[in-house]
């Protein structure tokens, strides 16, 4: 027990470490920022692109994409880019490689999520949208759409939080964000309670998501 | 009637209430071997509640179940053996959409009376038969009628060969022009002296073929007597005011 | 940069040549350490729906925080707290055990979600009926509920297995050598990025086929309607 509070739960190397960690934790969330709207995006053109382009060529070559990165390590992917990009004579920054390896990877799986919320909109909507009018894209935008991530929301969110987590392979290229941060204390202090107040941290970040992801599934599975 | 013979299923002061609305206030009934008792009256009246514990799919809170001789309230009771007893079909089927047509029908002749697959198939396409689909037997029950699929549904019951059927408003779902052929089955199951209880709307089929009709009205058996009494000359307000209602 | 010095580069057949056992090594023990992580995360996945499925407070209170947890933690921070933090309370592990544990743990958290899910959208009307009939609740919910909850279950299911499947690779920060780690290292060796590119075609070669067998499962397995 004593080993356990000394090495797991040791007050006073939290209080030393916590300034850093807390900095690793923004650089976490600020990562995220960046990339989740990049992968979403990327992954909203390719739903759109393989589902409402009549187009055998491209959703052939978006399935191609999507299969090839679900299939590709994101690790794998991080370190390719990162250590190969130099011998291309590409000077990457250390970020840019970090967003662009993370794009690709989760932009395949949004474009499965938003590929299914598209085809979960039923075909009467679309025609009803276009008898008024509107044009294709406008039948995009104001009415496919809008139910599709509606209805598609919990997978959404569960992209979301796979991407927050998928932010600490960052530290395997020395991105200074929480696990980083928590390894260097750790490496500094002889001791691993900074790997586990950064756990702790990541639960303070994630759980809430977890919980609302569990509570927008519930909701979905009761309004059937 | 045989009523020498004791019934088959008798409820005795059977109560049940959800929190403190109360469905059933004390139902008192006898179903007599080879009898088909109908069970009418208005939705919300208890009578889909009472049928419902008579296998224990919903709990009582008070009173006796008695099948075939055993009470199936009193604790210890073993559910499962007497549930062979006590065949039931659903208003919605519930056929499992994982099995075809003899899988459904030889599921529980397998699991639960322990037969072969050989000897469980034997008899489950002897009780197709009798429902008529002998050659459907290797069909999917998506790929079938709602007529049908609610035969299959009669099938798996009596391949059991239970005491009593109960029937949960079997037509209900149906329908109106596939409403015909499960009533034909019912009709001949009664024939071969299969003792059943059955939740109804139909109220032509009830006068037809029922030995018995029982009219339930706020969680009460107001009512009972056989069908030309009940449909030609009901004693009761609340009776007649159903009738009324249901075969204007 | 010409196609001559782009060869060279990425597909140097004399440092293929030279490294590829290590990349075959490796192959081995990501093969291996995946289909480890597979078997018991989706046997500790089955054993929590089905305790879930007794509807016993405390333990479906246990379950859902082990799953929540699970859910929360980035699996590297898992395996990096079992292999650098519990030897520290005495309870070394080699990587392969704390990359196995790690992931087990993750993919039963999601398997056991996913199948609870599928359990709870089979309608109420097919345990009914099987209880009816005399099945025990053991009996229903392995030849009634189950089939249909997995196969319910099955696109997330396969998604899941295939994310932590491909997690192994996180096993080359604890020093475990799978592909990516022997591919790393051999490519610093030679100085040259030929064993990262024999590394990725060797996860493709692995996962691709997993990728279409999924895909191929999910459309057989449609609800036949």
């Amino acid at each position: 027990m004593d080993a356990l509070l000394a090495n797991f739960l040791n007050v006073a190397i939290y209080k030393e470490v916590a300034p850093y960690l807390l900095q690793g934790l923004w650089t976490t969330i600020w990562l995220s920022l960046l990339v989740i709207p990049l992968g979403a995006g990327l992954g909203l053109v390719l739903a759109i692109l393989a589902t409402k382009v009549n187009n055998r060529g491209i959703r052939w070559l978006v399935a191609l994409y999507v299969d090839f990165f679900r299939a590709f390590p994101p690790l794998v992917l991080l370190i390719f880019i990162y250590f190969g990009a130099p011998f291309l004579g590409w000077e990457l920054p250390k970020l840019g490689s970090i967003a662009l390896g993370f794009m690709l990877n989760n932009s395949s799986y949004f474009a499965e999520v938003f590929r299914a919320g598209l085809g979960s909109v039923p075909r009467g909507q679309e025609e009803a949208a276009r008898s008024t009018g509107l044009s294709a894209w406008k039948t995009l935008v104001y009415v496919t759409l809008p139910q599709a991530t509606r209805n598609v929301l919990p997978d959404l969110l569960g992209n979301v939080i796979e991407v927050i987590k998928m932010t600490s392979l960052a530290s395997v290229v020395a991105l200074p964000e929480l696990l980083k941060a928590a390894r260097d204390a750790q490496s500094m202090f002889y001791n691993p309670s900074p790997v586990i107040l950064a756990a702790l941290l990541y639960l303070a970040l994630l759980w809430p998501l977890v919980r609302l992801l569990s509570h927008l599934e519930n909701r979905r599975f009761s309004n059937r | 009637m045989n009523t020498a013979a004791y019934p088959i299923l008798e409820l005795v002061g059977l109560r049940k209430h959800y929190g403190d609305q109360e469905v059933l206030k004390g139902i008192d009934l006898r179903v007599r071997p080879g009898e088909l008792v109908c069970v009418i009256g208005p939705s919300g009246s208890g009578k889909s509640s009472m049928l419902r514990c008579c296998n224990r799919l919903e709990e009582c809170s008070g009173g006796q179940i008695v099948v075939d001789g055993t009470d199936l309230a009193a604790p210890g009771v073993n559910l499962n053996q007497v549930r062979q007893k006590i065949g039931m079909v659903f208003q919605q089927f519930n056929l499992y959409p994982h099995l075809n047509v003899l899988g459904n029908v030889t599921l529980a002749l397998r699991k639960v009376q322990g037969y072969s697959r050989a000897k469980a198939q034997e008899k489950a396409l002897a009780a197709l038969a009798r429902v008529g689909l002998a050659d459907k037997a290797d069909a999917w029950p998506a790929a079938l009628s709602g007529g049908q699929q609610q035969r299959v549904g009669i099938a798996r019951a009596i391949a059991l060969e239970p005491r009593i059927v109960l029937f949960d408003e079997p037509t209900s779902a149906l329908d109106p022009e596939l409403v015909g052929s499960v009533l034909q089955v019912m009709q001949e199951l009664r024939e071969s002296g299969m003792t059943m209880l059955v939740v109804t709307h139909e109220m032509a089929f009830a006068r037809a073929v029922a030995d018995r009709v029982v009219f339930m009205d706020g969680g009460v058996i107001v009512e009972q007597g056989p069908p030309d009494a009940i449909f030609g000359a009901p004693r009761e307000l609340r009776t007649q005011a159903f009738l009324q209602r249901v075969c204007s | 940069m010409d196609i001559q010095q782009l060869l060279f580069t990425f597909a140097n057949a004399e440092v293929a040549a030279r490294y590829w056992p290590d990349i075959a090594m490796g192959m081995r023990i990501t093969l291996e350490l995946g289909a480890w992580v597979t078997v018991s995360g989706l046997i500790l996945g089955v054993g929590l729906a089905l305790l879930r499925a007794l509807q016993w407070r405390p333990l479906t209170l246990l379950i859902v925080c082990f799953a929540d947890i699970m859910r929360a933690l980035p699996p590297l921070v898992v395996i990096i707290m079992f292999y650098f933090a519990f030897p520290y309370i005495e309870l070394s592990m080699s990587a392969f055990t704390a990359t196995w544990l790690a992931l087990s743990l993750v993919l039963a958290a999601y398997a056991e979600e996913s199948l609870w899910g599928g359990i709870r959208a089979v309608s109420k009307g097919q345990s009914e009926a099987a209880r009816a009939s005399g099945l025990s609740w053991w009996q229903c919910m392995t030849s009634v509920i189950l089939p249909q909850a997995s196969r319910i279950a099955l696109p997330g299911l396969t998604n899941r297995v295939i994310a932590v499947a491909k997690n192994t690779a996180l096993g080359s920060v604890v020093a475990l050598s799978e592909i990516l780690n022997n591919a790393q290292s051999a490519s610093s060796n030679a100085g040259n990025p030929t064993p990262l590119v024999l590394g990725a075609l060797a996860y493709l070669l692995i996962f691709i086929p997993v990728v279409l067998l999924g895909r191929w499962l999910e459309a057989r397995m449609a609800w036949r309607r």
